[in-house]
């Protein structure tokens, strides 16, 4: 632990925002824009120092008051937490951008929400510290922070329909959070400690580990929306402003799969069977397909776009069933642990991409038409030309078709699938593709399909389109990087390896 | 003896818990909830927890209690326009009622017992004697304070205060937020009788000196930001409900330093520090008592201002959903 380099930028990462965001509400409306809009760029800006650091020196960290665990919190940045924060700060920048336009835009915006931007900047210091937090009550904390933020800017619009569903989603966070603390305090009570480091090293197996990962596994599968607990997610994703939407989506359930991913790997490995990895695939498989067919019955853009988050956020439970090996099979003789964790992360971060660009673009329909009924959405093609093609490319990569970033973690998907014998999972994957096929293509065709009545759309500021191009080309521009990133990735950190799991003849046998 | 006391402690809390969500009036619910509160309250002295046991009686019987006989008057038929929210809210609970309920109900406690079963379970399987008490007292000499609660939370763990402190925040934040709807009318109070000014000029300064009290002594012995705050959020609560709405009364930009004070200072301390070569939260041994009373004061602030606040906008909320946003 004390031969890793120690580096300011952890500790900067959160601060930051926080500063820029508390200064911020020293600002009337357009300063608070202003200031919020710096804050963003400028917390981009370190995160892309941040992460060039780790790719020179590998993991650095942070004690925080200069007290080591077990007794203080230590803050850990290694690869896997470098790219999520990086994709946090480019994303994040790209929809502040669109932010700052959208919130502007003074004919048939939405009007000026000048809150958004300290609570954004707060939202993003809440990721970053839970991307780099290495301590199981930390986590808590920081799981606090980003579902205040995350309840208050999908309550933003003040419309009642925003209320009611950021209420079901205040109640769901809260109901995960206190799991997740239960959880937390078993593990402290019978261990001692909260680094995860140090709690990966003296966990033991017994009732009340598995307990403690049971209602922990409980908490974060409802605060990422997993299935079956991912009822709050549709309304209160698609009720919010277009910004917050894309947040939302493409970042803020992300944190608690990182969690997930991270304590599974990581800390609670005696306790994880392969039975347990086979159950956690099956909720993903079942989300894969309930959330496509949902999107694909709806008949309001933002509906479709946020069903489709189930199904997207289920491919990534999908690699937990491969990750855990099933008894006898050793870490280095499993060649399909690295395609699995590539599927993963490659998942994370397309659909961060292409459903932030989704979202986006979602929005500036209901600025031209006033609303998002699809059967509108005719000759889209004639009018916004940029917004269409920003759905058609986002869309191409939530399907999973070449050369896109979401292609790129189906076909991992699918070979880790194949190499590990679990074929099982495979006619999900291919499934999950083609329903996701069927509501983008539903939705081109009303693109190109002639217009019944001219007029209809009303112009819309240029700019915000090609933010929402940007992102949706964003999901096929990570492909180029794949190698690098997945040396990065395997350079430090817990990205490639598996559980071996310790429960003799579990309830699934592997092949 | 003292095990009696805590069954019977244990058995009143679940019963108040059961009666407070099944009582039939709100009023009653509001009242059955204070006393779990402060029933909680006790079973958190029993553990020893005295710090803890402040807090919940402050926060979970004071603070939600006023916000909760609050949110009661607006209930209360007084006007027509909130009795036919009423009755609209029971029509909707009477239209669910209607369904067969007995199964899900059964699977719920069935799914409930089973639940606690297995919790106390894994709770009994605790070995004792864990956590880290022991490395707490070894290190508190270095800390700057006395008492190993405030060392935790102002030293060793003082990232995650400072998290929590802007979790209240946030909490502010969130309720500026919801600000555009307006749900209830609220009649408007003239809140002048002579008695309450006369208990207001009564409690001020015993409410401020108590608050100053806890705060210092949360050096060594039980108490801090979080007490001492509670105590002075009741300060401006009075003084709201006696016609002398604090944060209208004071220039916008000292209302907003007083809400961020004690997240803003205790970061920016840190980031001094750091600037000389300490990592974030470091505080040199020799200070550190010194600066954890100015932080933690600080923090008391701040806390105080956004439980004021958040009391005040939820006030206003129904009156004036326009103003809200431009007092952020």
């Amino acid at each position: 632990m004390t031969d890793l380099l120690t580096s300011p930028y952890p500790a900067l990462l959160v601060g930051l925002p926080v500063l820029l965001a508390t200064l911020s509400l020293f600002f009337r409306t357009r300063g608070k824009a202003l200031v919020g809009l710096l804050g963003c760029l400028l917390t981009a800006g370190l995160a892309i120092v941040a992460f060039i650091e780790v790719a020179q020196h590998g993991t650095v960290i942070h004690i925080l008051g200069g007290w080591e665990p077990p007794l203080g919190i230590m803050l850990r940045m290694d690869s896997l937490a470098a790219v999520f924060i990086g994709m946090t700060a480019v994303v994040g920048v790209f929809i502040s951008l669109y932010a700052w336009q959208y919130f502007r835009a003074d004919e048939s915006g939405p009007g000026e929400f000048p809150l958004f931007w300290p609570l954004w900047l707060f939202l993003w210091a809440g990721l970053n510290g839970l991307f780099l937090s290495n301590d199981l009550f930390n986590l808590f904390v920081t799981i606090e922070v980003i579902g205040i933020c995350a309840v208050a800017l999908a309550v933003l619009s003040g419309k009642t329909t925003a209320m009611f569903a950021g209420l079901r989603y205040l109640l769901a966070a809260i109901t995960g959070s206190m799991a997740y603390l239960f959880g937390v305090a078993l593990i402290y009570g019978s261990t001692g400690t909260l680094d995860l480091g140090l709690l990966g090293q003296v966990l033991e197996p017994g009732t009340t580990t598995t307990f403690a990962l049971l209602v922990i596994t409980f908490g974060l599968m409802v605060k990422m929306a997993g299935f079956p607990f991912h009822f709050w997610l549709p309304p209160a994703h698609s009720a919010a402003l277009a910004p917050v939407s894309a947040l939302l989506s493409a970042l803020v359930v992300k944190g608690a799969f990182y969690i997930l991913l991270r304590l599974w790997m990581e800390v609670f490995g005696v306790s994880i069977t392969y039975a347990a990895g086979q159950l956690i695939g099956l909720a993903g498989a079942i989300a894969v397909i309930w959330g496509s067919w949902q999107a694909f019955m709806q008949t309001s853009l933002k509906l479709i776009v946020a069903h489709s988050s189930v199904a997207q956020l289920g491919y990534l439970l999908m690699i937990f069933p491969l990750l855990i090996l099933a008894p006898g099979v050793t870490a280095d003789s499993a060649d399909w642990l690295s395609p699995a964790w590539t599927a993963g992360i490659f998942q994370v971060i397309a659909h961060a991409f292409a459903k932030a660009s989704f979202f986006l673009s979602a929005g500036l329909i209901i600025m031209a038409l006033g609303h998002d009924r699809i059967e509108s959405l005719r000759d889209l093609v004639g009018n916004m030309r940029i917004t269409a093609m920003a759905i058609g490319l986002a869309g191409v990569s939530l399907i999973g078709l070449p050369p896109s970033g979401g292609f790129m973690a189906k076909w991992m998907l699918l070979k880790g699938i194949f190499l590990s014998g679990q074929w099982w999972w495979a006619p999900v994957v291919l499934a999950g593709s083609l329903l996701t096929a069927g509501y983008v293509f539903m939705l081109l065709r009303l693109a190109f399909a002639p217009a019944r009545e001219m007029g209809t759309f009303k112009p819309v500021p240029k700019s915000l389109e090609i933010v929402a191009l940007i992102l949706a080309l964003g999901s096929f521009l990570i492909v180029f990087p794949a190698d690098y990133m997945i040396q990065f990735l395997e350079s430090t950190g817990v990205f490639g390896s598996g559980i071996e799991s310790i429960v003799e003849g579990g309830a699934y046998g592997n092949d | 003896m003292s095990v009696l006391i805590d069954i019977i402690l244990a058995i009143l809390a679940i019963y108040l818990a059961f009666q407070s969500l099944l009582a039939k009036r709100l009023t009653q619910t509001v009242f059955i909830f204070f006393a779990f509160g402060l029933a909680l309250a006790l079973a958190w002295v029993r553990l020893g927890a005295i710090d803890v046991a402040i807090t919940e009686a402050a926060i979970a019987a004071g603070f939600m209690g006023v916000l909760f006989l609050d949110a009661l008057r607006d209930f209360s038929p007084r006007t027509s326009n909130n009795q036919e929210k009423t009755e609209a809210a029971k029509d909707i609970f009477s239209k669910k009622n209607t369904k067969s309920l007995l199964l899900p109900r059964v699977a719920l406690v069935l799914g409930l017992v089973l639940f606690l079963l297995i919790s106390l379970e894994a709770i009994w399987n605790i070995p004792d004697g864990g956590g880290l008490t022991v490395s707490v007292e070894t290190m508190l000499p270095e800390s700057g304070v006395e008492h190993p609660v405030t060392a935790v939370l102002l030293n060793f763990r003082a990232y995650d205060t400072w998290l929590e402190i802007g979790v209240i925040l946030l909490g502010l934040l969130a309720i500026f937020a919801t600000g555009g709807i307006k749900l209830y009318l609220k009649p408007d109070v003239p809140a002048q009788d002579i008695l309450l000014r006369q208990v207001i000029l009564f409690f001020t300064p015993i409410l401020f000196l108590f608050g100053a009290f806890l705060l210092y002594i949360g050096k060594s012995g039980p108490g801090g930001a979080f007490q001492a705050g509670v105590l002075w959020a009741a300060i401006g609560i009075l003084l709201h409900l006696g016609g002398k709405p604090v944060f209208s009364m004071i220039p916008r930009w000292l209302g907003q330093l007083l809400l961020t004070l004690g997240l803003g200072f205790f970061l920016l301390l840190g980031f001094i520090l750091m600037a000389g070569g300490a990592t974030l939260f470091e505080y040199p041994p020799a200070y550190a008592g010194v600066l954890i009373l100015i932080v933690e004061t600080l923090a008391a602030i701040s806390i105080a201002a956004a439980l004021t606040a958040i009391f005040a906008n939820l006030n206003q909320m129904q009156e004036k959903p326009n103003d809200i946003e431009s007092t952020t």
